[in-house]
C-alpha cells in the first residue's frame, strides 16, 4: 500500500506538473487533450474506439470506490449497460489492434514509443490505490462523475465511432500523431494539422499515403475518409502517413489551360488571362457532366504478370482508361478498355526503371485500395516525362471524383486564406473548451488527448508533457469523458487498451498493483489468466503470440506485490508489452480483424467483473 | 389616283376556286387590301390568323400599315390570303410524330419558340427544325401507318397557355385523351424493338453525319418561305447542345424529350461511345424504362408499397430460415444461411465446388463445413466490402454463381458462389451488392435490390422472338443496345453484361437515371459535334470541321484525326462572304482561317457558330427572357440586316 501511496502521489506531482504547465486549462477537468498532446508525439497509429477510452478515462478519473458504488447501484438498469458498454471497450480494445496494427508497425519504428505505452499501463496499475486515499474530498464529485460517465457511455453506445491514432510524418522529419475518427475527412485531418504544425497552410498541403513494398505514394483526395484505407492495410505493413505539400494536387484549377489545352503549345498558354482560365473551369466542371480532360498518347503498359513493357495507344475518357489494339482506328467502338475508375485509385510510383525494368522511372500503377502487395491486379504504366505523368495522373483523378474536386479546391482556398485567423480562433476555444462539443474535430482532439495522455504518463516523463497543452485546446469537444480522465494521470491505461497489443498488457498490470495492495498472492494470478485468456479469444491469429506475451506481465506484478515497490512494475511491464504487440503485429492477418471485436468483448466484460472484484475485496480488507 | 385590279387568293373559298380581283389604289395599306377581300369572299369566319402571302417573291405582307406602294406590289402580284398557322406534322426526338399548328409566317426560331410553349418545352432556342431524311422507297411499308397524336386544337401558342401546377399546359386537361398524349411527352417511350432500330437511318461514317446537319430549317425565315407546306412533316430536335438550367421538375418534357434524342443518339451511334459506356446506357434505358412503368402504373401508395415490401421482408426470412432459433436470430440482425458451393479458381488446380455451410452477417461471408459446426470457427470469413460483384448466371442451364473478387493486401481473391436456385441466388447476390458497398442486410434496399435481380433474370427466360415493345418485366436486352452490338452478341451474353452495369444504377429514382444517362452521354468526347464537310481556303480536299458548344474543330475526313482546335473565346470575328459562299473566321494572335461549305449552306454554319455564342450570352439569372433580337443578330447574316 505504501508503494502504492507513493506511486500514487508521484503521480499526482507529476499531474501538477502538467496542470501548471497547461496552465487555466489545468482547473477543467476536461483537459485531456494536454496528455493527448505528448502522445501525438510519441504514439504512431493505433486503433481504438472511442467508447473505450473514454470508458477507460472516466473510470481512472474516478475513485474506484465511486466506480463500486456506481456499478452496485445500478445493478439492475445501468449494469446491463455499463457491461455491454464495457464489453464494447474490451472488445473494441482487442479489436483496435487489427487496425491498430498498422499503427504498430509505426510503433516499431519508434522503439520508444511502444515502451511507453508499456510503462504507462504500470502507472495504470498503481492509481486505482490512490483513489481509496482520494475519496474523502471528491465523494461527492465522484457521484457527479459517475453520473457523467454514465451519460458519456449512453453516447459513445450511440456512436460506436471507430477511431485511430495515426502518426503522421511531416517532411521535416518530425511527426504529429493525431486521433482520426471515422466520419472524419481528410480535409479535417489537414485543418488539425494546419493547427499543429504552423505550417503555411497553403492549398497544396496534403496527406499523403507511401507504400514502400510497392514504391508508391498518393495523396488522399480532401474528401476521402482517412480511416477507412488506413483500417485495410496489414499488420506488419510498412505504409507510412505523410504530411507534404504537393504542387500536382491542385495544379489542374490553377492552370487548368495546361491540362485541358495540352495539345497548344506551350507558349500561348503562359500567359493566359485569368478570366479565360476561369471560363475554362467552368465549361468543364460546372456543367452538367464534368468534361475529362481529352488526354491520348502513347504509354507503356507492364501486361499482366509479363516483365516486359509494351507501347499502347491510350486515350482517357470520363468512364475509363481504354488503349486502341494494334491495327485498329481510334473510334471509340474499337477501343478496349484497360480499366475504369469506380473500384481503383491512381499510384505515383518511384523507381520503378529498377524495381521493375521500367522503361522510364515516370510510372503510375492503378489498383484497388486494399492491394497492398505486388500482384496482377495491378496496372503499371509508365510514360515518357513527368508532365505526361502529371496530365495522366490528374486526368484520371478528374474522371474518377469528378466535380467534388473543383468542390474540394474551392474549400481548400477558401481554409487557406482564413487559415491564420482561424487558428488563433480555434486555440482560445480550446482553451476554454471544458464542455463537450459534438463537432467531429472535437472528436478527434479528445481521441488524440487521451491515449498521449496515457503514454506520457506511462513513460513518467514529466518533459514530455509540455507538448500536451497544446492539443488539450484542440480536445474540447470530448470533455464530458475526458475531462475526468484528464484530471487523473492514470486513465491512460485506457488508451493503451485501445492498442491493440497493449491491451493485454494493460489489463494485467491493472489486477496486479490492487493485489499488491491487499492481497497480492491471491489476486495476481487469477487476473492475469482471465485476461490472458480473453485476449487470446479476442484475436484469434494473434493469440499465441499474446498468450506468450501475456505470461510476463503476471509475474512481473508478483514480483513487485512481494517487492512492495510501486515504482518497481513499470520496468517489466515494458518489455512484456512490446512483445506482445511485435507478435501481433506480425501474427495479425487481415481476416481477423472482423472477427476480433465479437470476440474481444467478452474479455472486456471479464475485466470488469475482476476489477469489480478486486475493488470489494481492496475494500473489505481496509 | 388610279384604280387597278389585284387577284387574291382565298383559301377559303377552295383551291379551284379562281382569285378574287379587288380594285385597289396604290396607297391603299395591306390592312385595308385584307378587308376588301374578307368582304368580297362573303365568308364568315374568324380572320385574325390570315394574312396576306406575296407567291412570286415568297414572302409575307405582314405589315397592315404599308401601302402596297410601299411593298412593292403591282397588278401582276399574285397574293394569297391565308391563315398564318397551319397545321405540321411534328416528328419528337422520341420518335412520336404530333400534328399540330404551327407558325408559318413568322421566323422559324418563334415558331419553334411558339411549339415548345405549346408543347411546355423551356429554352426553345436550343431547339429547332430540319427536314426529315428523305425516306426510300421501302417495299410494303404501307401497312405500317404512323401513330399521329393530334392536337391541332389546342389554342395558338401567340396566346398565353395557362399551366397546371405540375406545368402542363391546361388545354391537356381537358380530356382524358388530351392528357394521355401529354404522357407521350412527358414520359420516356418503352425500348423499341430491336429491329426498329435497325431499320432506321443509321450514319455510318462522318461524311453521312455532316449530312444531317444541311437539312436544318433557317431560324431567319419563316417555313412557308422555306417551301414548308400544310401537313408536311418536320422534325423537331435539339440543336446546341448546352441546356440551359434544367429543373427536372419544370421540365418534364424537356428532360425526357432530351432523354430520347440521347438515347437515339446512342441507338444509331450519332454518338459514338465505347462497348463498356453501351453497357451502362443499356443499363440505364432498362431501368428507366420499368421505372417509368412503375411510375405510371402505380400511383403513389405508400402504404401498399410499405406493405409490399415487408411482407417481401418476410418472406425472404421464413425462407432462409429452417429453424425457430434462426426466425428469432434473424429478427434481430438480418442473415442468410445456406448450404452453397464454392470455388476458388487457382493456377494448375482444377478442383471443383465444393459444398459448406454459408452464413451472411453484416457485411462478412463465414463458412463451416456443415449446418451442425456453425456454432464452431468458421472454415473462414470473407469481408465483401469494396469488393467486385459480378453474376455468372445461366437461367436455361441453371446455373446461378456469383462471381466475386474480394480485395486483399495480395490481389484480389477470385471466388465463386454456387447457388441452387433463382430464389436463393437473388437473395445471396442482393447481399453481396449491398455488402461491397458497405451496407448490410438489414438496409432498406435489400428487398428491391432481390426484386430487381429476380426481374432481371426474367429477361433471360423471355424468348427473344418476342420482339414486341417492353411488357412488364420482360424485355430483350437487343432492344437497349446499338445494332453494333445486337450483332456482336447474343441476348444471353449481352445480358449478364448489362446486369454488371445495372447494379451500379438500380437505386436510382427516375429523375436521376435520367440525369446520368444525359450526363454520361455529355461526358463523350464526341458529344455535341455538329460536323460540316468543308474545304479551308488554300486546300485541295475536303476536310470536316466540328462545331461544338466552345470549339471548331478541324478533322481530318480520311483518319478522323482532330487537326486543330479553336475555341470560341479566342475568336475576334466572322464573317460570310454570301456571294462566294465562304466563311472566314479570325482568331487571336492574328490566325485566320476561311473555308467554304460543302455539304451544308453556309448559313446553317453560320448560324451554328452564332447560336453558340448567342447561347453562350445566356446569363443565370435572366433565365426568362429570351433575347431574340440577339439571336437573330448572331446568326441571320445579311438576311437580318
Amino acid at each position: 500500500m505504501d508503494d502504492i501511496d507513493a506511486m500514487f502521489s508521484d503521480m499526482l506531482q507529476e499531474m501538477d506538473l502538467l496542470t501548471q504547465s497547461l496552465g487555466e486549462e489545468a482547473e477543467s477537468a476536461p483537459l485531456p487533450k494536454p496528455p493527448s498532446i505528448p502522445d501525438p508525439q510519441e504514439m504512431n497509429f493505433s486503433i481504438g474506439f472511442t467508447d473505450l477510452n473514454a470508458s477507460l478515462h472516466d473510470l481512472e478519473d474516478n475513485d474506484l470506490d465511486a466506480l463500486m458504488a456506481d456499478l452496485v447501484a445500478d445493478i439492475s438498469a445501468t449494469e446491463e449497460k455499463f457491461a455491454t458498454k464495457r464489453d464494447t471497450f474490451t472488445g473494441s480494445a482487442p479489436v483496435a489492434p487489427i487496425p491498430s496494427q498498422p499503427q504498430n508497425n509505426f510503433s516499431l519504428l519508434v522503439s520508444t514509443d511502444t515502451f511507453r505505452p508499456a510503462t504507462s499501463s504500470n502507472s495504470i496499475a498503481a492509481p486505482p490505490p490512490p483513489p481509496a486515499s482520494k475519496p474523502s474530498k471528491e465523494e461527492l464529485e465522484e457521484q457527479m462523475k459517475a453520473d457523467k460517465i454514465k451519460l458519456a457511455l449512453e453516447k459513445l453506445k450511440e456512436a460506436k465511432v471507430k477511431k485511430l491514432v495515426v502518426k503522421v510524418e511531416i517532411m521535416d522529419g518530425s511527426s504529429k500523431t493525431l486521433m482520426v475518427d471515422e466520419r472524419q475527412t481528410v480535409r479535417d485531418v489537414i485543418d488539425n494539422l494546419f493547427e499543429k504544425t504552423h505550417c503555411d497552410c497553403n492549398v497544396d498541403w496534403s496527406v499523403c499515403e507511401t507504400n514502400p513494398d510497392l514504391q508508391t505514394e498518393r495523396g488522399f483526395e480532401d474528401h476521402e475518409n482517412l480511416v477507412e484505407p488506413l483500417s485495410t492495410w496489414t499488420r506488419d505493413t510498412e505504409n507510412k502517413v505523410r504530411f507534404q505539400e504537393k504542387i500536382d494536387k491542385y495544379e489542374v484549377f490553377r492552370n487548368p489551360q495546361n491540362f485541358y489545352l495540352w495539345k497548344k503549345d506551350k507558349k500561348s498558354l503562359k500567359d493566359m488571362k485569368d478570366k479565360d482560365k476561369e471560363q475554362l473551369l467552368e465549361e468543364n466542371f460546372c456543367g452538367a457532366s464534368v468534361i475529362v480532360p481529352d488526354l491520348e498518347g502513347v504509354l507503356y503498359l507492364k501486361e499482366d504478370g509479363k516483365k516486359s513493357w509494351k507501347q499502347r495507344y491510350f486515350l482517357l475518357r470520363a468512364s475509363g482508361l481504354y488503349y486502341s489494339p494494334k491495327g485498329k482506328t481510334k473510334a471509340s467502338r474499337d477501343l478496349v478498355c484497360l480499366v475504369q475508375f469506380d473500384n481503383v485509385n491512381v499510384y505515383y510510383c518511384k523507381e520503378y526503371r529498377i524495381k521493375y525494368k521500367a522503361p522510364t522511372d515516370h510510372c503510375f500503377i492503378l489498383k484497388h485500395p486494399q492491394i497492398q502487395k505486388e500482384s496482377q491486379y495491378i496496372k503499371y504504366l509508365c510514360c515518357d516525362d513527368e508532365w505526361t505523368m502529371t496530365l495522366w495522373l490528374t486526368g484520371i483523378r478528374i474522371a474518377k471524383y469528378g466535380k467534388q474536386l473543383y468542390d474540394n479546391f474551392k474549400v481548400a482556398v477558401r481554409k487557406a486564406a482564413g487559415s491564420a485567423t482561424w487558428a488563433n480562433r480555434t486555440i482560445q476555444a480550446s482553451s476554454s473548451a471544458s464542455t463537450p462539443s459534438p463537432t467531429p474535430k472535437a472528436k478527434a482532439a479528445n481521441g488524440h488527448a487521451p491515449q498521449p495522455a496515457v503514454e506520457t504518463k506511462g513513460s513518467g516523463n514529466q518533459t514530455t508533457f509540455p507538448p500536451p497543452p497544446p492539443s488539450m485546446e484542440i480536445l474540447p469537444p470530448p470533455p464530458p469523458n475526458t475531462a475526468k480522465v484528464n484530471k487523473f494521470p492514470p486513465p491512460p491505461q485506457f488508451p493503451q487498451s485501445s492498442f491493440p497489443p497493449p491491451p493485454m498488457d494493460d489489463l494485467p498490470p491493472l489486477p496486479p498493483p490492487q493485489e499488491d495492495a491487499e492481497l497480492p498472492p491471491e489476486f495476481l494470478p487469477p487476473p492475469p489468466p482471465s485476461l490472458t485468456s480473453n485476449g487470446g479469444e479476442a484475436l484469434p491469429p494473434p493469440p499465441p503470440d499474446l498468450f506468450a506475451s501475456l505470461p510476463p506481465p503476471p509475474p512481473a506484478p508478483q514480483n513487485f506485490a512481494s517487492a512492495g515497490g510501486a515504482p518497481p512494475p513499470p520496468p517489466p511491464p515494458p518489455p512484456a508489452a512490446h512483445k506482445p504487440t511485435d507478435f501481433v503485429r506480425k501474427v495479425a492477418p487481415p481476416p481477423l480483424k472482423r472477427t476480433t471485436p465479437q470476440l474481444t468483448a467478452p474479455s472486456g466484460g471479464d475485466f470488469m467483473s475482476e476489477l469489480m472484484t478486486a475493488m470489494q475485496k481492496k475494500r473489505s480488507h481496509q | 389616283m388610279a384604280a387597278w385590279d389585284l387577284s387574291v387568293t382565298v383559301e377559303e373559298l377552295g383551291p379551284q376556286a379562281p382569285p378574287l380581283k379587288i380594285s385597289v389604289t396604290s396607297d391603299l395599306h395591306i390592312g385595308g387590301v385584307i378587308l376588301k377581300v374578307v368582304e368580297k369572299s362573303q365568308i364568315q369566319r374568324d380572320w385574325s390568323d390570315h394574312a396576306l402571302w406575296w407567291e412570286q417573291k415568297q414572302q409575307w405582307l405582314l405589315k397592315p400599315s404599308w401601302t402596297l406602294d410601299k411593298c412593292g406590289i403591282h397588278a401582276d402580284a399574285r397574293l394569297c390570303l391565308t391563315s398564318q398557322h397551319k397545321p405540321l406534322r411534328l416528328r419528337l426526338p422520341s420518335g412520336i410524330t404530333f400534328r399540330l399548328r404551327a407558325c408559318f409566317s413568322s421566323p422559324v426560331f418563334r415558331s419553334v419558340t411558339g411549339i415548345c410553349k405549346l408543347l411546355n418545352i423551356r429554352h426553345p432556342e436550343e431547339l429547332s427544325l430540319l427536314w426529315p431524311v428523305e425516306e426510300k422507297k421501302r417495299k410494303k411499308e404501307k401497312d405500317v401507318e404512323e401513330e399521329l397524336y393530334d392536337i391541332t386544337r389546342a389554342p395558338l401558342p401567340s396566346s398565353s397557355i395557362p399551366k397546371l401546377a405540375n406545368g402542363m399546359p391546361a388545354f391537356f386537361a381537358e380530356a382524358a385523351e388530351t392528357e394521355a398524349v401529354y404522357k407521350m411527352l412527358a414520359v420516356s417511350q418503352p425500348a423499341p424493338a430491336p429491329e426498329t432500330i435497325a431499320k432506321l437511318y443509321r450514319t455510318t461514317n462522318i461524311t453521312e453525319k455532316a449530312h444531317i446537319n444541311s437539312r436544318w430549317l433557317d431560324s431567319s425565315r419563316s417555313l412557308l418561305q422555306q417551301g414548308v407546306r400544310e401537313n408536311d412533316k418536320l422534325i423537331l430536335r435539339f440543336k446546341y447542345y448546352t441546356f440551359h438550367d434544367i429543373a427536372p421538375q419544370a421540365d418534364a418534357v424537356r428532360v425526357t424529350q432530351l432523354y430520347e434524342q440521347a438515347r437515339w443518339a446512342v441507338l444509331l451511334e450519332e454518338t459514338e461511345c465505347t462497348e463498356e459506356e453501351m453497357m451502362v446506357f443499356a443499363a440505364l434505358q432498362y431501368h428507366i424504362g420499368k421505372v417509368s412503368l412503375m411510375e405510371q402504373f402505380v400511383t403513389s401508395c405508400p402504404a401498399m408499397e410499405d406493405l409490399d415490401s415487408a411482407l417481401q421482408c418476410l418472406e425472404v426470412k421464413m425462407e432462409g430460415e429452417s429453424s425457430a432459433d434462426d426466425m428469432l436470430e434473424t429478427m434481430t440482425a438480418p442473415e442468410l444461411h445456406d448450404y452453397l458451393k464454392i470455388f476458388r479458381p487457382k493456377r494448375l488446380t482444377l478442383k471443383g465446388y465444393k459444398q459448406y455451410w454459408f452464413t451472411f452477417k453484416e457485411t462478412t461471408i463465414s463458412y463451416f463445413k456443415s449446418k451442425e459446426e456453425s456454432c464452431k470457427e468458421p472454415i473462414q470469413q470473407m469481408s465483401l466490402k469494396g469488393c467486385e460483384v459480378a453474376p455468372d448466371v445461366s437461367v436455361a442451364g441453371q446455373k446461378f454463381c456469383i462471381r466475386l473478387l474480394i480485395p486483399g493486401p495480395e490481389g484480389m481473391n477470385e471466388v465463386y458462389l454456387r447457388c441452387e436456385h433463382e430464389q436463393q441466388y437473388s437473395r445471396w447476390m442482393a447481399a453481396c451488392r449491398l455488402a461491397s458497398k458497405g451496407k448490410t442486410l438489414a438496409d432498406s434496399s435489400f428487398s428491391s435490390e432481390v426484386q430487381s435481380i429476380q426481374s432481371f433474370l426474367a429477361m433471360q427466360k423471355t424468348t427473344p422472338s418476342t420482339n414486341t415493345a417492353q411488357t412488364d418485366e420482360s424485355i430483350n436486352t437487343h432492344s437497349l443496345v446499338s445494332p453494333r452490338y445486337q450483332k456482336k452478341y447474343k441476348p444471353k451474353q449481352l445480358t449478364p453484361r448489362i446486369l454488371e452495369a445495372y447494379q451500379n444504377v438500380a437505386q436510382l429514382s427516375l429523375t436521376d437515371a435520367i440525369q446520368r444517362f444525359l450526363q454520361i452521354w455529355q461526358a463523350l468526347p464526341d458529344f455535341g459535334l455538329a460536323y460540316v464537310v468543308v474545304r479551308f481556303k488554300g486546300c485541295r480536299k475536303d476536310e470536316v470541321l466540328g462545331i461544338a458548344n466552345n470549339r471548331l474543330i478541324r478533322i481530318d475526313l480520311s483518319v478522323g484525326d482532330v487537326v486543330k482546335t479553336w475555341r470560341y473565346n479566342t475568336m475576334r470575328q466572322w464573317n460570310v462572304n454570301w456571294d462566294i459562299k465562304q466563311v472566314a473566321i479570325e482568331f487571336d494572335g492574328n490566325v485566320n482561317i476561311a473555308f467554304s461549305c460543302v455539304t451544308a449552306d453556309c448559313k446553317i454554319v453560320h448560324e451554328y457558330i452564332g447560336g453558340y455564342i448567342f447561347m453562350s450570352t445566356r446569363g443565370r439569372e435572366q433565365s426568362n427572357t429570351l433575347n431574340e433580337e440577339l439571336f437573330h443578330k448572331l446568326t441571320g447574316g445579311h438576311e437580318a440586316l
